[in-house]
């Protein structure tokens, strides 16, 4: 390859300024604005912000981690077995159906599953009419722990196959083929083969949807109630949108940075090995 | 491609001159709504067009900005950045806000002070058109509607409503999780419940409201905030003003915390059990208008004013407020409830009584008072 010349070159730069301003005045600009205010209030540089966050939310935080960790074990423990399933045994009409949930915005799948889980939800009622509860048993799974981390994989997880079922197809089919002759089965096909094989794609697949669950705001806000720990994101809308409190907000929104940078990072550090 | 060209540059010409390209006069009111999609509408298909009839120079466009505190938040951040960038003629002509960021613009100079030209001027009385949130706001605000909180129960459950604090927490001990409210994250109408808890227990509603600020009552506060943790233990903790009243509705709770107007205009539109009534329990609980206000460099500023004046009608509002949708008046309702009809003071007034809302209506402490017991709340009760 010749290098190219100096005219050519320019016109590269010049090519490349509207996408970087957009992320200059998009994203590094608003970082930046957030980092300063995350250290500032009333005009003074202070850790304030940081110890309201640490005297409210230090709980939040766990519980965020904790909620999209559960989350994104849930998405991908269903996630690699049924793409790899799929990558094996090819079936359109389960693939179309994995499909639906990238469709369904963020809000109607947390109101949906508000309804699917209420105290006396669909799913109550239909366990309860299958006589397996009575009907005076509350089951909360709406709330919190258990029905966010289903609502997110629900969620995530057509984004997660669609990604996994590329990452399968990529995998040569001999390497398959030569599994099948020393006896191996479906499990031992996906496990054994198909998932070191498309480990960087099941990485990057799993920083994506990590990273959206850190920052899960309409699923949280429809499902969840007004106490106990909650997602770091409705904090920081509550704390924007309530108190008018710019600084403590930034820096909850710094917390969430470094929580989501934490992910990327060990993913980084993973390709980099590579 | 030349045509395109063209096509676009028409395009971008009309878009310029706008509908003021038609002539001189014509003007566009820009009123944004902090408030649901319901008051939008109001401002869009009634009072808007109602205006425009007899001023056919006068469009309207009306935005809504969401709902709860955020949207008036909303409202204000844009407004104080076209103060501080010392913008003339700011481009939000009428807004309507919430109690707490009228109070905030009131102080922070953001707000035109119009109600003494306007002909029902004289109807803008209560003290909630006086001070708000210790700010003096009289002069800056015509409250739209009067929004009360009060405590809805079943009947079919509830023989015997509350009519105190104190019996409500003896309910509460004896039926556990059936009161529901919605903390002070769901939205204002937890939020009041809040403040109602805390005047009950300090007994310093006139402190609160009246000031000044002195933390030496920080310490009352959080004991009355531990208080209510410890009455939290037996409540449900709703997602939302919605999620009481569809809590209410499935049975899951017997009682709750709810805004009065929406459960009026819930029961109105047959998603509502209508056996549920709400009552006012004393020492009282806020009650938290929606204030139509005129930023300092508005626009249209006379326009506005006039179309407020619409708004502040008694014919106004007694057909649309009250009757269409069943909000309590925002002016005088002496002036109001004589041409509102039977059936509909029957709907807005079951359970709760014109006498309980002089009694039990309260204000919203001051803001410094507001704020630290939102603070206590979050950290100790959760």
């Amino acid at each position: 390859m010749s290098a190219a010349r100096p005219v050519e070159q320019v016109l590269w730069w010049l090519a490349a300024i509207p996408a970087t301003m957009v992320i200059i005045v998009g994203f590094g600009l608003p970082l930046v604005q957030s980092l300063v205010a995350s250290f500032t209030r009333d005009g003074v540089l202070t850790l304030a912000n940081y110890e309201l966050v640490y005297r409210l939310y230090r709980q939040d935080v766990v519980y965020t981690v904790m909620v999209a960790a559960a989350g994104l074990v849930l998405t991908f423990g269903i996630g690699i077995p049924l793409s790899g399933y799929l990558r094996l045994r090819h079936s359109q009409t389960a693939e179309f159906l994995l499909k639906v949930p990238l469709f369904v915005p963020f809000v109607v799948v947390g109101h949906a599953m508000r309804i699917f889980l209420a105290p006396r939800g669909t799913l109550p009622s239909l366990l309860h009419a299958l006589g397996l509860v009575s009907p005076d048993t509350t089951l909360a799974i709406s709330e919190g722990w258990i029905g966010l981390p289903i609502a997110l994989a629900w969620k995530h997880l057509a984004l997660v196959v669609l990604l996994l079922m590329g990452a399968f197809r990529g995998v040569g089919e001999e390497y398959l083929e030569a599994a099948r002759g020393f006896g191996a089965g479906t499990f031992r096909q996906i496990w054994a083969v198909l998932v070191p094989m498309a480990a960087p794609s099941i990485g990057l697949a799993a920083v994506l949807s990590l990273t959206s669950m850190l920052a899960s705001f309409s699923i949280p806000l429809m499902m969840t109630k007004g106490s106990g720990p909650q997602m770091l994101m409705i904090d920081l809308y509550h704390r924007y949108g309530l108190h008018g409190d710019f600084g403590t907000a930034s820096a909850i929104g710094v917390v969430s940075y470094l929580l989501a940078a934490g992910a990327a990072y060990y993913y980084l550090k993973g390709v980099m090995r590579q | 491609m030349r045509r395109l060209v063209a096509v676009l540059v028409v395009l971008v010409a009309v878009a310029a001159t706008g509908p003021t390209g038609y002539g001189q006069s014509r003007v566009t009111l820009q009123v944004a709504i902090a408030a649901d999609v319901n008051v939008v509408e109001v401002h869009r298909n009634f009072l808007g067009v109602a205006f425009s009839k007899n001023h056919p120079t006068v469009g309207f466009n009306v935005v809504g900005t969401g709902t709860g505190e955020a949207a008036s938040r909303a409202i204000y951040a844009k407004l104080k950045a076209q103060a501080d960038a010392g913008r003339r003629n700011w481009d939000i002509d009428v807004a309507l806000v919430s109690m707490r960021y009228a109070a905030q613009m009131a102080r922070e100079n953001l707000l035109h002070r119009f109600t003494s030209d306007l002909q029902f001027a004289p109807y803008v009385v209560g003290p909630d058109t006086v001070r708000a949130f210790g700010v003096d706001i009289k002069g800056y605000v015509v409250p739209m509607f009067r929004n009360q909180i009060a405590i809805a129960y079943n009947p079919h459950f509830v023989s015997k409503p509350p009519r105190t604090f104190a019996e409500l927490e003896t309910w509460v001990r004896a039926n556990p999780r059936r009161f529901g409210y919605n903390g002070i994250r769901g939205g204002v109408s937890g939020i009041g419940f809040t403040m109602g808890w805390v005047f009950y227990k300090t007994g310093q509603y006139d402190l609160f409201v009246q000031g000044p600020y002195d933390k030496a009552h920080e310490g009352m506060i959080r004991s009355s905030v531990e208080q209510l943790r410890e009455f939290n233990r037996n409540v449900t903790v709703t997602s939302g003003n919605a999620g009481t009243l569809d809590a209410l509705n499935r049975g899951e709770i017997w009682m709750g915390a709810v805004w009065v107007d929406q459960l009026v205009a819930w029961k109105n539109e047959g998603r509502m059990n209508p056996e549920i009534t709400p009552v006012l329990i004393g020492p009282g609980l806020p009650i938290y208008p929606l204030y139509l206000t005129v930023p300092r460099e508005a626009a249209n500023r006379d326009w506005a004013a006039r179309y407020i004046d619409l708004v502040a009608n008694p014919h106004i509002q007694a057909k649309v407020i009250v009757e269409q949708f069943g909000w309590y008046p925002g002016i005088d309702p002496n002036r109001v409830m004589p041409l509102v009809s039977d059936k509909a003071k029957a709907l807005l007034f079951r359970g709760v009584t014109a006498e309980d809302l002089a009694r039990y209506s309260r204000q919203m402490p001051l803001a410094e008072y507001y704020d630290f017991i939102l603070l206590a709340y979050e950290e100790i009760v959760r």
